[in-house]
């Protein structure tokens, strides 16, 4: 049988799957659905950095509150094994977290394991086509209870979004060192409408600190 | 410090609000030397741009003087004299590696605002808007700067403020209009727009070899200034003119090989089309009135290029595509990549191919920028560019220079 197209210069090999589900059968597959009480969050960023120094920015669990929105600590346990909490608005709630899988420079999977939280997810740091920079991938599940209500109490950042929004410092900082900051900018009086839009906007959740000191 | 604040549609105000402080370890603190209205500001002050609040600091066009720097500032230095572009650019995205610093991945603190407008979220720019950042703007005596190893440009030659302010947006904003525009040498460019962006949009169609540029307006004195760099101008509201008439009868009924749109989405037009429009933007049908896009779109030769620097934010309405499609013409627009042509634009003011400053009629202070707020939006008092000293004071305002101030004295 004859080869349709043999002419594909800068092609490189198809893969017939990917990781996080987003490719099978060399099929585009969409993210999980939202079902019984759980609900998914896929998403994925472009990092100038190689799979192995994402990695270990990741995996090192004691430096996830300078990246991740609203964790205000995260104490290693184990050699698998972390306690995180989580404080938002007034209410803090806690859980501990296991690591499931752990590949070096290449993929971490986790669960809850009990607390106040019922979440697991995965991250993949795959190279990007043509050296373009790492392509990071995470799948992340969520039960409905406290942890999303908690999150659900700002108005402007449902779970969904905090992952979206997560995964986006840890990009900004990865590739600059720092995550962009508009909070503490000067300004006038707000008034009554301006800090409404502030809260509708989500400007209330702090941005994480990065590199800075976190302000307590 | 004392700052122009937006205090909402058609308000703003001279405050006095909290002085910046370093908030990230790249942030660098300028004490504000100059700083100007745009044209963009009027999209803000006419309540175009959505997301902003109370309170804001305005103003994306300054320089002044380096007063401290993050701790990771290494390019910069106190008492360093630098512009700064309107635009935030990290340096090491894969957008800004390749360029495009407008699109910079990781410079917008809200970048999910602007992601649910348009896709993906553009840089943040300052002191314009929440959706593009919530940054504070310059119109201010200090102004904080982040990604400070990136954006500001110094300035090591003794040109006064007033030649090299512009290359804060304006004269990069007019240049790559004219690069987007991809004209060849010979060529004949439209430019729609006789304002700040329109002139150096007109000069660098020049500068990048257009035999000809046919300058739109209906302001006398912006009309001039055009001719007074080499356009041929046309009055789109005199009577009896039809500017696509006047095109054609201006290129041998082929059309001009390349248009440019400097006006953006607030044009103005006195004629049926424009009262749809307003009819539309009020009941919040549409957002922009498009009258120069279409009218570019049609006038545009078949196989032309059409490039804008204009300002869209939202739906526009009765756009030509047909036309676009059937003349096979190129699109090209944008936020301007700053941090790709400020270097090389200053080097065009120190040879002398240019003095950006020729576009000023107005030298003000702080406290005066509310009223004149309103003077550069009605277009009135022959206005074609304000520049703002922040630290003048009211009391000597009549000292003011009218010309160029020599920056030694
Ligand atoms: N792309 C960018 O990065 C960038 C940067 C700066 C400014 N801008 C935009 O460029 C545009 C122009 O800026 P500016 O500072 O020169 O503003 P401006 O308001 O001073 O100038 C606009 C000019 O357009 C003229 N005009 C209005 N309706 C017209 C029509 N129907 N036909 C012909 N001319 C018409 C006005 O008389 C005025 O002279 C604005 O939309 C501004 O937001 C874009
Ligand atoms: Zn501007
Ligand atoms: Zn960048």
């Amino acid at each position: 049988m004859s080869v349709p197209l043999t002419e594909k210069p800068n092609a490189e090999n198809t893969p017939k799957s990917s990781s996080a589900g987003v490719i099978i059968n060399g099929h585009y597959a969409p993210p999980p659905q939202d079902k019984d009480g759980k609900i998914w969050i896929r998403t994925s960023a472009l990092i100038q950095g190689s799979p192995q120094e994402l990695y270990d920015i990741w995996r090192n669990v004691e430096f996830i509150p300078s990246w991740q929105e609203e964790i205000i600590s995260v104490i290693a346990t184990g050699e698998k094994t972390s306690h995180w909490a989580m404080k938002s608005g007034d209410k803090t709630i806690e859980w501990d977290s296991e690591v499931l899988a752990d590949e070096p420079g290449k993929r971490i999977a986790w669960r809850s394991i009990g607390g106040e939280s019922e979440n697991a997810g995965e991250v993949i740091f795959e190279p990007a086509p043509s050296g373009r920079g790492t392509i990071a991938t995470v799948l992340q599940e969520f039960r409905m209870g406290k942890l999303a209500s908690a999150w659900e109490t700002f108005v402007g950042r449902n779970p969904k979004q905090a992952v979206i929004e997560n995964l986006r410092h840890f990009k900004a900082f990865a590739e600059t060192g720092e995550i962009p900051r508009a909070q503490g900018s000067s300004h006038g009086d707000r008034g009554v409408i301006g800090g409404m839009k502030e809260s509708v906007y989500g400007e209330k959740i702090p941005t994480p600190p990065g590199p800075n000191q976190p302000v307590s | 410090m004392k700052a122009v604040c937006w205090m909402g549609k058609s308000k703003v105000e001279t405050l006095s609000v909290p002085d910046p402080t370093l908030l990230n370890p790249h942030d660098a603190i300028i004490k504000v030397t100059k700083t100007a209205i745009c044209g963009s500001d009027l999209h803000l002050y006419d309540g175009f741009i959505p997301t902003m609040e109370s309170g804001d600091i305005l103003g994306h066009e300054f320089m002044g003087i380096v007063e401290e720097v993050g701790k990771d500032v290494t390019n910069l230095k106190r008492g360093d004299r630098v512009v700064v572009p309107f635009t935030i650019a990290c340096g090491n995205c894969a957008f800004c590696k390749k360029q495009v610093w407008a699109a910079c991945d990781n410079t917008n603190a809200n970048a999910h605002l602007m992601e649910a407008a348009y896709g993906y979220s553009g840089s943040g720019l300052f002191g314009y808007s929440h959706m593009m950042g919530g940054y504070a703007g310059g119109q201010a005596q200090y102004v904080r700067v982040p990604f400070a190893n990136v954006g500001p440009l110094r300035i090591e030659s003794d040109l006064p403020d007033e030649k090299v302010l512009f290359l804060s947006d304006i004269f990069p904003t007019g240049y790559m209009a004219a690069e987007n525009a991809q004209i060849q040498p010979g060529d004949t460019v439209a430019v729609w727009g006789c304002g700040p962006v329109g002139q150096f949009a007109i000069a660098s169609a020049f500068m990048l070899g257009a035999a000809r540029v046919i300058a739109i307006d209906r302001l006398p004195e912006r009309l001039e200034m055009a001719r007074s760099i080499g356009a041929i101008t046309v009055d789109y509201s005199e009577q009896d003119v039809d500017v696509l008439t006047a095109l054609k009868d201006l290129t041998a009924g082929t059309g001009p090989d390349s248009c440019i749109d400097a006006v953006g989405l607030e044009a103005h037009s006195a004629e049926l089309q424009g009262v749809y429009d307003a009819v539309k933007t009020t009941l919040m049908m549409e957002t922009d009135r498009p009258i120069v896009l279409r009218q570019a779109i049609q006038a545009v030769r078949k196989g032309g290029t059409l490039s804008v620097p204009g300002v869209y934010g939202g739906l526009l309405d009765k756009v030509p595509f047909g036309a676009a499609f059937g003349k096979g013409i190129t699109m090209k627009m944008g936020q301007t990549n700053m941090h790709k042509y400020m270097k090389p634009l200053l080097e065009r003011i120190e040879q002398g191919q240019i003095d950006p400053s020729y576009i000023i009629s107005h030298r003000i202070t702080l406290e005066q920028a509310p009223e004149m707020y309103k003077i550069w939006r009605d277009k009135k008092d022959n206005v074609t560019k304000i520049v703002i000293d922040p630290w003048a004071s009211a009391f000597n305002q009549e000292q003011l220079p009218t010309e160029p101030e020599d920056r030694s004295a």
